[in-house]
């Protein structure tokens, strides 16, 4: 039988975290927080509650070492069954961390604070589903500024056809994650800024077999 | 041109890093709490934004309404300024929580770049979001038969009905129902009036996704 697994963002205060326990049915609780979070008294009597508690420790003011973290759990523990995550607690930086990791991981999302709102989260709908075999394969040869004739060459040397890899690089300018240089004549493929924070999720698929 | 959004709290440090920032900068138009330091705030913001020659605007929220009431002003706004052809940033660091939150939701929903800046060293840290709208998680055919639920939410429709009321066959929209349903985008109820029929219903918040 599979484990229902609340994940939980706390602050100091358990107050903002009740409610979630209330409304979601669970199996298991997990409350991410910061490491002064597990020394409060509010954090104590949460324990008080929920002896079983499993409390992951992050930089609670730090977005994307949050998320990462925050992903990681959501990871471990869909292992053993349905997720959900309540993103009321802790300050707002693991908030929007704990909303964006339920968005990239396609889990249902919880913001009780007072009232319970169910946020627009797709069910199983996760970030890598954003991009296709293809733009995968041209991500993955993108380390540093190229010129995007010797990329799609590259692309095609490595077994896909023009159009597609053509079709790629458009795709991934649109989606903001490289950009279209013109100068001299040529055309210079450059990573945005934001494309090392996909780096995770543009990683080719593993061959099947 | 770009037309920056932002939530601001009590630091006008929290948003002016980002005007500093942003090319081709056309307006700014942030968003800011009743709170009188956040007020104080706001005529900073303002200030700084006329000595750049940038016009700006400011719209007061307050706690009083919900995290989806707050995204979805801010996303009417934010639509708009799309509508007229501007490209879009979202600077979601300052602000209260809920503010904050709000504006992320926008952010993924729409595919808005945004970026927050850290507390302590006012540095701005880009999010890792995508430039396209969230709702192509669904296919067409699905944003249409969640966009009419969505439109006609107090109406009661069983499968059957939806099928007529947009022209598919019941098979079909069956097909849609059970997709969309595993997203969690629908919920069937029992009708209480007749437990033999199921009623179909969006699921809350959607509004935000296909309205």
């Amino acid at each position: 039988m599979s484990d229902r697994t609340l994940i939980a963002t706390m602050g100091f205060d358990e107050r903002h975290v009740l409610p979630a326990l209330r409304l979601m049915p669970y199996d298991r609780l997990v409350v991410v927080a910061g490491r002064d979070t597990f020394r409060s008294p509010g954090f104590r009597r949460l324990k008080a509650l929920e002896p079983d508690l499993q409390a992951v420790g992050v930089k609670p003011f730090d977005l994307a070492a949050s998320l990462a973290s925050i992903r990681e759990t959501i990871a471990q523990a869909s292992r053993d069954g349905p997720v959900r995550i309540s993103a009321s607690g802790g300050p707002k930086t693991l908030t929007n961390a704990a909303i964006l990791a339920a968005f990239q991981e396609g889990i249902e999302a919880w913001y009780c604070d007072p009232d319970p709102v169910r946020l627009p989260v797709l069910r199983g709908i996760r970030l890598e589903e954003a991009f296709s075999p293809a733009e995968r394969a041209v991500a993955d040869l993108l380390r540093r500024p190229v010129l995007y004739d010797r990329l799609v060459a590259t692309a095609s040397a490595r077994g896909l056809a023009r159009r597609t890899a053509h079709a790629a690089v458009r795709s991934l300018a649109a989606k903001g994650l490289i950009e279209l240089v013109t100068g001299q004549g040529a055309v210079e493929v450059q990573p945005s800024s934001r494309f090392p924070l996909f780096r995770d999720h543009l990683r080719p698929a593993a061959k099947k077999g | 041109m770009t037309v920056l959004f932002g939530t601001l709290g009590w630091r006008p440090q929290s948003l002016v890093p980002t005007i500093r920032s942003t090319e081709n900068l056309e307006r700014v138009q942030f968003y800011h709490s009743d709170h009188v330091k956040s007020r104080d705030a706001r005529s900073k913001v303002i200030e700084f934004c006329r000595s750049l020659g940038v016009p700006a605007s400011a719209a007061e929220v307050t706690d009083a309404y919900d995290l989806l009431q707050v995204a979805s002003q801010i996303r009417g706004d934010v639509r708009k300024e799309r509508a007229a052809g501007a490209e879009l940033r979202f600077n979601i660091a300052g602000g209260t929580r809920l503010m904050s939150s709000a504006a992320l939701l926008v952010c993924i929903l729409e595919g808005i770049p945004a970026t927050y800046v850290h507390d302590e060293t006012y540095r701005e840290i880009p999010l890792p979001l995508l430039r396209i709208t969230y709702g192509e998680g669904l296919t067409p055919r699905q944003r249409e038969v969640l966009g009419f639920l969505v439109k006609n939410r107090e109406k009661d429709f069983t499968e059957t009905a939806l099928a007529r009321a947009l022209g598919v066959h019941k098979a079909t929209m069956n097909h849609h129902l059970r997709e969309l349903e595993e997203k969690g985008a629908i919920e069937r109820r029992e009708d209480p009036n007749d437990a033999r029929r199921l009623i179909v219903k969006p699921a809350p918040a959607m509004e935000l996704l296909v309205g």
